[in-house]
């Protein structure tokens, strides 16, 4: 598995550039997860109060506003655990390439719902992230410097 | 499919463990002190003076801080009516010139002691009570582009000039302390009849009210709208953290509305020599110099703004006195304006 990892970069190096790409992506989204699992993200509405205060402005359409404001605030910690979790899961899934097709629609989603609940500061970034994770999903960025390669070579298939 | 399901699985079953390990140890280790600071997002967030303010403090009270979050001053004194005594606020910061009759109305504070403290001379009437100290203050006006406004509006009347319909992002005086302050300037500059004659007339130039001032002032920078009324030190926080000159606050013919940020003791706090501590730290020249470079305002104590970028901008006429407006005062201006607001949208 780990002479796969390596041996990717001599069959499909023309993905290198964007394997680069992913794994900065990776460890942006662990630096985000980690502050948040160090700080009181977990312990305070902090993402209850971000709904709160750019939900009214967001061009989110109005059965997510909807949703956001029944059952997101009032579940502020699951919410909270959730985005958490996914942060987790994009960052370990990009730094070592696995199951990043997946993985990168789960990205997605939770920069769709990030650009619904936050406020225009921070709009371009999300956009940008948004199409980022599109383009790893689409080339199946993890064949190239990461284990998806591995399973590629063997069961090919749509989910490397 | 397998794999993935089985990856997310891991992930989120290990965050779930190491939550749980973490909750127990902090259980373990909780055996110091905490100050419990009830404060808006801004001042306890990562960019506003808080943290800093937490890190100079915790390295000699021998105490831990511990922050709680409320979006606007408004909401953290709504928190500490219905949540009282289980919230633990040691110390309430953020209230307004607006705020305190309230929060003086629906709560017992703890007399501060304020003595020779040596403020400027414009913060002198804020100190008329012994309950709240205030820690800060700006100026508010209309901060707008260089170059983007064919006109450069020079008074209040100029706002209504159609050149500027639906370009101007104010904020919603009932859930905004900004937004507040912009109704009393209006009100103050033209008296009541005619204010809320003009605020009617204002309506239709408005972009929108924003329920916070962020928002608002996100509408701005993100150039929804071309000006946005928020404090003359905007500029300034654009020239140092973004190194982008083209921001200017507006000056008006009419004197300019200031706002005191004020902090107190409530009479329900656990650890209250902790936060008399706290409260004799943000008056500190530290204090001070990180309340004025975190928060972009001005100080309230001499000797800590001279020769800095902040001092040069001090100098606007602004309102004289500081009015301490009772509650009933204030709602009953708020339904006033209320009224307007939905004759507007109707």
């Amino acid at each position: 598995m780990f002479v796969a990892f390596f041996e990717s970069v001599k069959y499909v190096g023309h993905l290198l550039p964007i394997s680069f790409l992913r794994i900065f992506l990776g460890y942006y989204y662990l630096e985000s997860a980690m502050q948040k699992y160090r700080g009181d993200f977990l312990t305070r509405p902090r993402i209850a109060d971000q709904i709160a205060e750019w939900l009214p402005a967001s061009h989110a359409p109005n059965w997510f506003k909807i949703f956001a404001s029944s059952q997101m605030i009032p579940n502020w910690q699951t919410v909270a655990f959730i985005i958490l979790g996914l942060e987790f899961a994009v960052a370990i899934s990009y730094l070592i390439g696995y199951v990043v097709r997946p993985v990168a629609l789960l990205g997605v989603l939770l920069c769709v719902t990030m650009l619904f609940v936050s406020g225009p500061g921070s709009e371009d970034l999300y956009k940008t992230f948004l199409a980022i994770h599109l383009i790893l999903a689409w080339v199946g960025a993890g064949r190239c410097l990461g284990f998806d390669y591995y399973f590629f070579k063997r069961r090919r298939g749509l989910w490397w | 499919m397998k794999h993935f399901i089985l990856f997310v699985a891991v992930i989120f079953s290990g965050l779930f463990f190491a939550v749980l390990h973490k909750t127990e140890q902090g259980a373990v280790t909780n055996s110091l002190p905490t100050l419990r600071v009830f404060g808006y997002a801004s001042f306890t967030g990562r960019w506003g003076p808080g943290p800093l303010l937490k890190e100079h403090f915790e390295k000699t009270c021998n105490c831990k801080v511990e922050f709680i979050e409320g979006s606007d001053s408004g909401i953290l004194l709504q928190r500490l009516k219905i949540e009282g005594e289980s919230l633990g606020a040691d110390v309430l910061v953020g209230l307004d010139q607006f705020d305190i009759s309230k929060a003086l109305a629906d709560h017992t504070w703890r007399k501060l002691s304020l003595n020779n403290l040596d403020v400027y001379d414009s913060v002198k009437p804020a100190l008329n009570n012994s309950f709240f100290v205030p820690y800060d203050w700006g100026v508010l006006t209309f901060v707008t582009r260089r170059d983007e406004l064919k006109k450069t509006p020079k008074s209040l009347d100029d706002l209504l000039d159609p050149e500027f319909a639906k370009k101007i992002a104010l904020q919603d005086p009932r859930t905004s302390s900004p937004g507040m302050q912009f109704l009393y300037w209006i009100l103050r500059s033209k008296g009541e009849e005619e204010g809320f004659a003009y605020l009617e007339k204002l309506m239709a130039q408005v972009h929108s009210f924003s329920p916070t001032w962020s928002t608002a002032y996100g509408l701005f920078t993100n150039k929804q709208a071309k000006m946005a009324y928020s404090y003359v030190t905007s500029p300034l926080y654009h020239e140092i953290e973004e190194k982008k000159k083209d921001y200017v606050a507006l000056s008006f013919n009419e004197a300019l509305p200031v706002q005191f940020e004020f902090v107190g003791i409530p009479d329900l706090c656990r650890n209250c020599t902790l936060g008399e501590k706290f409260v004799n730290l943000m008056l500190s020249p530290e204090g001070q110099k990180i309340i004025m470079e975190k928060n972009y305002m001005f100080p309230v104590m001499k000797g800590v703004m001279e020769g800095t970028a902040f001092a040069p901008l001090m100098n606007v006429r602004t309102l004289n006195e500081v009015e301490i407006m009772p509650s009933a005062e204030v709602d009953r201006l708020l339904r006033r304006w209320t009224e307007i607001r939905r004759g507007e949208l109707n």
